[in-house]
């Protein structure tokens, strides 16, 4: 696993299959962590990013989803958002974006 | 007043607030303010759903301002009483623009976690208030048209 970076926020890593793996919160000041891993990753398949250990996500930290799967869709590829937590399901359905990503294992 | 409970289980009546907190610009600070803010709330009778509606809001709050403002400190005055929690944050400015796209997104997330919440403008300052009363998580339902924010 490589450590993208971390802060008072957020922890970002890249695990070995490639996978964006976050933890802590996604906001104003994780986001750019989060911003940096994607676009490392960006090419021809989705980007899948972990949510398992994110503990808290407001409107900045979403715009930062938001704007990967723009850019996904514009490729022909998508976000895949894989173990969101709670949290993170009610601000996409608050928001009326849940359709903007892939969901894999979210919780129930 | 907010009615806690010692350590022995006894009921009190405790003047919880307001509590003010001026911040710098810095997005560090979303995390400080929404936890401090969360801290006071759950001194009062709110669930733990009501705690982090709270957390949501005071983080809106905070990076609107951050964002909008005139890069000078944000004020934050949170106040608890038994069923209801009020947060107000402002900061210096030269102008808001209602019609930004990140503007749309904040305030479509503050219909959604808060009872009532105002953004305005006036005397070279963004104010913002939010309140929040106990279970009153009712918008989950009703999706706002944010995606295309």
């Amino acid at each position: 696993m490589e450590e993208i970076g971390k802060n008072e926020s957020i922890r970002v890593s890249i695990d070995v299959d490639g996978t964006v793996i976050a933890e802590g919160d996604i906001d104003l000041a994780g986001g750019p962590l989060l911003d940096t891993a994607i676009l490392r990753l960006e090419g021809a398949v989705p980007v899948v990013i972990d949510l398992a250990a994110v503990e808290f996500i407001d409107s900045s930290g979403l715009r930062s989803l938001l704007a990967a799967s723009r850019r996904a869709q514009g490729r022909g590829t998508s976000v895949v958002l894989r173990n969101a937590p709670s949290g993170v399901l009610r601000l996409l359905s608050i928001t009326g974006t849940t359709e903007q990503f892939e969901l894999q294992g979210a919780a129930q | 007043m907010t009615t806690i409970s010692d350590d022995a289980g006894v009921k009190s009546t405790l003047d919880a607030g307001p509590v003010t907190l001026v911040i710098p610009p810095l997005a560090a600070m979303v995390r400080v303010g929404r936890l401090t803010a969360s801290s006071i709330a759950s001194l009062g009778d709110m669930s733990v759903d009501d705690i982090d509606d709270i957390k949501i809001a005071v983080s809106e709050m905070i990076t609107l301002l951050i964002q909008s403002g005139g890069r000078s400190a944000v004020t934050l005055r949170f106040e608890a009483e038994n069923n209801s929690f009020v947060a107000e944050a402002s900061t210096p400015a030269s102008s808001l623009d209602l019609g930004r796209n990140d503007l749309a997104l904040a305030t479509a997330v503050l219909d959604a976690v808060a009872d009532s919440h105002e953004i305005a403008f006036a005397q070279d300052r963004i104010m913002i208030r939010v309140v929040k009363t106990t279970a009153t998580r009712t918008a989950d339902a009703e999706p706002s048209p944010a995606a295309d924010v």
